[in-house]
């Protein structure tokens, strides 16, 4: 009867023992993707996102807010290109020079004449922007087991509060500008997919195809008010 | 007597074993999220280490750096943090 009862308990110790190292395993996890979440993020981000940032950077502020907000959405939209064009372009131009010139002759010549634009067809082509399913999106953000409720709770909030901010802009009664929004809406996403990145990678590159799809709903003022209805 | 009292602890024992784990992992679970809420918020935490409930969607958190918060959701249902002194 003892030499049973022993080996009961030695099964159920043996048991939990099997069980105890998840326990701590999580809290490493998160604690390493809390601190590499702005070294890893930027990767899938990276191509887009820095395209277009200097662009709305380099639009005059005040254009984007006297101007009305239509023309300012086309203008973004088309500069971004020509911009990412134009560096995607000099970077090719950029590396041949740098390998077949001497290191010499490129430090004299940084001023100098520029070797020609490439012919139009060595250009990559704008990626499409992915289908966007915002309902998928957003079910799969509630379903998601990465972030906690009070989490998710928070972001909602967050995210309430940005869309009171175009809603106010659309109306006029924000001070802020298209380029000030933009920047709130990275942030915003960065947080999204800063938490969900290491433990929900399909939601965290749904997030990133979705980016621009997401963005073009928000800064086009018909649409957005679709999305409001 | 003895065998069923000893028994008894046995199976108290064993309960605690199987217990202990799932606690830990749900306290592990709530640290991560109101570490995360915290810094969703831009306060300064670093890593939450300890979290007591004062009440249903009420927290006091204390973080690996020393400060402390009060974690809520208010009537509006917002997340509130408070830094505590």
């Amino acid at each position: 009867m003892r030499l049973a009862q022993v080996s009961f308990l030695l099964v159920l110790v043996a048991g939990c023992a099997g069980v105890a190292p998840d326990a701590p395993v999580t809290p490493n996890a998160e604690v390493v993707g809390l601190q590499t979440t702005t070294t890893v993020q930027p990767e899938p981000v990276a191509p887009q996102s820095t395209a277009p940032r200097p662009t709305a950077a380099a639009t005059p502020a005040t254009s984007a807010a006297s101007q009305p907000v239509p023309t300012e959405t086309a203008a973004r939209a088309s500069p971004t290109a020509a911009v990412a064009e134009k560096k995607s372009a000099a970077r090719e131009t950029q590396a041949p020079a740098a390998t077949t010139r001497p290191p010499t002759a490129a430090a004299s010549s940084a001023t100098a004449a520029r070797p020609p634009s490439p012919p139009a067809a060595a250009i990559p082509p704008p990626a499409a922007p992915a289908a966007l399913d915002l309902n998928a999106l957003k079910a799969q953000l509630k379903e998601t087991k990465a972030i906690g409720v009070l989490t998710k709770l928070s972001l909602k909030n967050q995210v309430d509060d940005l869309m009171q901010q175009f809603r106010d802009f659309y109306q006029g009664k924000a001070k802020v500008t298209m380029v000030q929004l933009r920047r709130s809406y990275d942030l915003l996403l960065m947080k999204v997919l800063s938490l969900v990145q290491d433990a929900d990678q399909k939601l965290a590159s749904a997030i990133v195809a979705s980016r621009e799809a997401i963005w073009g709903l928000l800064a086009d003022p018909k649409k957005f008010a679709t999305l409001e209805g | 007597m003895t065998n069923r009292t000893a028994v008894l602890t046995q199976a108290l024992l064993v309960a605690a074993f199987i217990a202990g784990p799932s606690f830990a992992a749900d306290d592990e679970a709530l640290k991560k999220d109101m570490t995360a809420v915290i810094a969703l918020q831009g306060l300064p935490c670093g890593q939450v280490v300890a979290v007591k409930v004062n009440a249903e969607n009420d927290f006091a958190c204390t973080c690996k750096d020393g400060n402390r918060y009060r974690v809520y959701v208010n009537a509006a249902g917002r997340v509130v943090v408070e830094k505590q002194r």
